[in-house]
């Protein structure tokens, strides 16, 4: 499949979906730590109306007009949501959604009065929900790159500002951090990437290229500098991934198999992520179930050499079986791997025995200090 | 800047005039604080009393619709410098990927301004911060594998390291054990008895006594400031809860009672 | 607070406004088309006798256009409705079936075409709806319309009659010259690239390969895999031009000419095609047969071919150009 490369096409359509996903990546993190995923999506879809609007002023299907339509009219958004969440009762998801209903549903009207009236050039209008990466341009790759250059410049100056104010803004605003400044700049740089995409993967498709790959990232590191170059890694792969996939394949649509991509990113960062993923849990509760049975043994065997005075007694397995209420032979077996064990005999007519060794009547007391001392950490 | 003549220098905290309104409603209101510097204030008062509301509207996080704030007689804005501010831990998403010692170096952000990136200098501030709390060891940990009593450790470490002569701490000791509460307000203290002046948002009557010097006591209005002694009375108290709270002595003369009062849970 | 008396007013009122507006924005007339194409038609054979409007106007895609409340009164108050049918209309289904209860509604493909006139099976649709391509197959709905417009208006019938069977001659002699226009490309050089695939028709009318980089229905996404294959074409075949679409955005058409370049190919783009609607009204590209001939020339001339001279029988377009539309 990296053969395709080669191809012009596909050239340039790559190149669009790293820098799309580089900027996403990047700005996505900071988004998704402030817990406003669905700012991007909001800004996404009140990008149509400024679509729109941006041919309705320049007449035809000039790019420039469309995707500063797109900018003001997201931007316009986000003012707004600000405003209604600061001087009246509506909470911030509420005001998001309402901004994100409302904008698209008047993006629509547009676009229905636009292909009802219009002049015969405003074809394909209607790409800008799904995007055409496909017809992803040379002209749009200098866009693109420079937006995604202005916002990495841009978080490089304002790093420690920016990880601050995203962490703990009240404490920046004590140090004297223009909180809603900065607050502001980063929602207007979200606005820039969301326009950025559009033309790739549309207005419906972008809010998931803003939040998989920081997701799919904050469960493999434990630095925001480490989850900033991540995301920004997977945003990369999910473009690059979605473009060679779609291309190798007839008729697939870019921007949606990118958008798989990197939906599958999360999900096996969900799942397999060491520390956080879900597999992971099972793994460690499935191992310490097993060793709370090991422990539970070397304890049983301990007393047992204790009443009887012999550190070397042999304790026949099926009376462990007949104790515990289940076959033991598995747990023995994991404690003779471990050393704590050593098979015993007694007398030839009876069945296997077990004995502990000096290194089982140790873990075994200790196992027993443990029991007794149970003090939380402070 | 232009360098203002200083207004009531030798106050640590000099509040006049000062009220706040939310939604119309005035939260603070007519509001007159004067602190003298190094002493262990605590601020109390019912809930919705504006206690939250004093602290970030002195650090310039509200907007006041009336009065004026100064802090050693600088207006809030200049003397950033001077005051550090541990916020309710609430307040913080704590699954927030950093360490433990990154959060501490964030004290020193002020003092870097906006371009330097804090370096070996920093990190031995912020170590030394993490050595008095007793959290060295935690250093390069997770800060979402902390419990409830070293987050707090962990926001008084980023306090000590900004070098402030006041310090404000919004609910320190709320869900915190008891072998950190002790440790904090030993650590109060001693920052106090260095010359710094503490302010405390404080939820419990019963320890006010015990851990603080000086008392401001809030209901939107302040109902009653000064030294613990003189301040801490029955009446006061009553006055500030109103029915709301329970006195073990029903002696109501205006003496300090000799029981601890108990608030009422609202 | 408002007093009762007053809400009333407001709703009265907003109600007459409602009322107004979605009244003044209706157009009106006797027979109502879907494309402009068959309206040029219908009303070519109307003449003073009849109105015709079509529903769709210039650069509007029949493919995707859904109706809209503005349209329900227009469709309503006509005496008839002409359709394509074979799926063109793709959104309209519902809403035509549901005039023809009431009025002759009428898809003036399946009923004039013979079934070898049809291409089939071609990109998941049925049959290749864009029967206007080829002037020959159109003209074979001038009886049907005319069948139609004479049940709506039988005391025209002679005029209606007479002027059907003048139109059809000059559809016949557009076909005539178009073949003989086409036939002048060079052979190596017969192959028409366009942004969708509207003009099999066309191709296999008058003897020319065609590709279409989008499919037939514009509502798929051109893919990565659609561009290169059309650019692996253009280059093995060396075309020399390749056509936009006024219905279609221009950037599927200049991805090919980028890969094509690329490839050290200089393919130009010939010029922009009517594929499912005319052009402008009042222009010459706003009639059927002015929107054939602009076709025909721009791809032609673009191929390396040239057209024949224009026949005298068929409207001279001098000047500004005449139009043949109704109102």
């Amino acid at each position: 499949m990296l053969e395709l490369l080669g191809n012009h096409t596909v050239q340039t359509v790559t190149l669009g979906a790293v820098l799309l996903g580089m900027v996403s990546g990047l700005l996505g993190s900071f988004a998704v730590l402030r817990q406003q995923s669905l700012l991007g999506d909001t800004l996404a879809h009140a990008a149509l109306p400024g679509v729109c609007i941006g041919f309705l002023i320049a007449g035809t299907r000039h790019l420039g007009w469309i995707m500063a339509g797109a900018l003001v009219t997201a931007v316009i958004a986000a003012l707004f949501v600000q405003v209604v969440t600061r001087y009246s009762r509506i909470k911030m998801d509420a005001g998001l959604g309402a901004a994100l209903s409302v904008s698209f549903a008047v993006g629509v009207v547009l676009l229905t009065y636009i292909q009802g009236h219009a002049s015969a050039s405003q074809g394909g209008l209607d790409s800008f929900l799904f995007g055409q990466a496909a017809a992803t341009r040379p002209s749009d790759l200098w866009f693109m790159g420079g937006v995604t250059l202005a916002a990495m410049a841009l978080v490089a100056l304002m790093w420690k500002q920016l990880k601050l104010v995203t962490f703990d803004p009240l404490f920046a605003g004590s140090i004297g951090l223009r909180v809603g400044v900065l607050e502001t700049l980063l929602t207007a740089m979200i606005a820039l990437a969301v326009v950025v995409g559009l033309q790739m993967v549309g207005v419906v498709l972008m809010t998931a290229m803003v939040i998989a790959p920081p997701v799919a990232a904050r469960q493999w590191v434990s630095r925001l500098e480490h989850m900033v170059f991540l995301a920004m890694l997977m945003g990369v792969i999910s473009g690059v991934g979605g473009v060679l996939l779609s291309a190798g394949v007839a008729h697939l649509a870019t921007g949606p198999v990118v958008v798989l991509v990197a939906s599958a990113l999360v999900t096996l960062s969900l799942l397999l992520a060491p520390g956080r993923g879900v597999l992971w849990s099972w793994l460690k509760l499935w191992r310490e179930q097993r060793s709370i049975g090991q422990r539970q043994m070397l304890v049983t065997l301990h007393k047992l050499a204790e009443h009887h005075e012999d550190p070397y007694y042999p304790v026949e397995r099926s009376m462990l079986d007949s104790f515990y209420g289940v076959a033991t032979s598995h747990i023995l077996r994991r404690l003779q791997a471990r050393g704590f064990v050593v098979p015993a005999s007694h007398m030839r007519q009876e069945g296997p025995h077990w004995a502990l060794t000096d290194a089982g009547h140790n873990e075994a007391r200790q196992e027993l200090e443990r029991m007794d001392w149970n003090q939380a950490e402070v | 800047m232009k360098r203002e003549k200083r207004h009531e220098p030798d106050l640590a905290l000099h509040i006049e005039d000062l009220t706040v309104a939310y939604e119309g409603k005035p939260v603070l209101w007519d509001i007159d604080v004067n602190i003298p510097p190094g002493v262990m204030a605590a601020v109390i008062g019912p809930n919705g009393a504006g206690k939250s509301t004093l602290i970030k509207t002195v650090l310039g996080l509200v907007k006041p619709t009336a009065g004026h704030i100064c802090i050693h007689g600088y207006p809030p804005r200049q003397a950033l410098k001077r005051v550090a501010y541990v916020p309710q831990r609430s307040s913080v998403d704590w699954d927030f990927p950093t360490t433990v010692v990154d959060v501490v170096m964030m004290g020193r952000y002020g003092h870097l301004g906006w371009f330097r990136w804090p370096g070996r200098r920093e990190r031995r501030r912020a170590m030394d911060a993490l050595s008095a709390v007793g959290m060295e060891a935690f250093a390069k940990r997770q800060i979402n594998q902390l419990s409830g009593g070293q987050q707090q450790r962990v926001f008084l470490a980023r306090a000590m390291v900004q070098d402030a002569d006041v310090l404000f701490l919004d609910e320190p000791m709320a869900g915190v054990d008891a072998t950190t509460e002790k440790a904090v307000v030993a650590l109060l203290q001693e920052l106090r008895d260095q010359g710094k002046t503490i302010i405390v948002v404080h939820h419990d009557l019963q320890t006010v006594r015990d851990y603080f010097d000086w008392l401001v006591i809030l209901n939107v209005r302040v109902v009653a400031q000064g030294p613990i002694p003189e301040v801490y009375t029955g009446e006061n108290l009553r006055k500030a809860y109103g029915g709301r709270i329970a006195l073990l002595d029903p002696d109501s003369s205006g003496e300090t009672p000799d029981a601890v009062p108990r608030e009422v849970v609202n | 607070m408002v007093t009762q008396a007053v809400q009333r007013w407001i709703v009265a009122l907003s109600f007459s406004a409602v009322l107004v507006m979605g009244a003044s924005g209706a157009r009106a007339a006797d027979v109502v088309t879907t494309t402009g194409m068959i309206a040029d038609v219908a009303a070519n054979i109307a003449g003073e006798c009849l109105s015709v409007e079509p529903l769709m106007g210039p650069g509007i895609d029949p493919h995707l256009y859904e109706a809209r409340p503005s349209d329900i009164p227009l469709l309503r108050n006509a005496d008839a409705i002409l359709y394509n049918g074979f799926n063109l209309e793709g959104q309209l289904g519902k809403v035509l079936a549901r005039m023809a209860e009431s009025r002759p509604t009428v898809a003036v493909g399946p009923e004039s075409m013979k079934d070898d006139d049809l291409i089939k099976g071609a990109g998941g649709y049925a049959v290749d709806p864009h029967l206007w391509m080829d002037a020959s197959l159109w003209a074979r709905i001038v009886p049907t319309v005319a069948d139609v417009l004479v049940r709506v208006a039988p005391d025209c019938e002679s005029g209606i009659r007479s002027r059907a069977a003048n139109y059809r001659q000059q559809l016949l002699t557009l076909d005539e010259w178009v073949s003989a226009s086409a036939a002048s490309v060079p052979e190596q050089q017969r192959i028409l690239v366009t942004a969708h695939d509207a003009f099999r028709y066309f191709g296999l009318g008058y003897g020319i390969e065609v590709v279409g980089i989008q499919g037939i229905s514009t509502d798929s996404e051109a893919a990565i895999a659609d561009i290169r294959s059309v650019v692996d074409r253009v280059v093995s075949r060396n075309v020399p031009a390749i056509f936009v679409e006024s219905t279609i955005s221009r950037r599927t058409v200049e991805t090919v000419v980028d890969g094509a370049r690329d490839r050290g190919h200089d393919l130009t783009i010939g010029g922009e095609l009517y594929s499912d609607a005319m052009g402008a009204r009042g222009t010459p590209e706003g009639t059927y047969i002015g929107m054939i001939r602009h076709n025909t020339r721009t791809i032609v001339e673009s191929l390396g071919g040239s057209v024949e001279s224009w026949p005298g029988s068929l409207p001279s377009f001098a000047g500004s150009g005449r139009s043949n539309a109704a109102e």
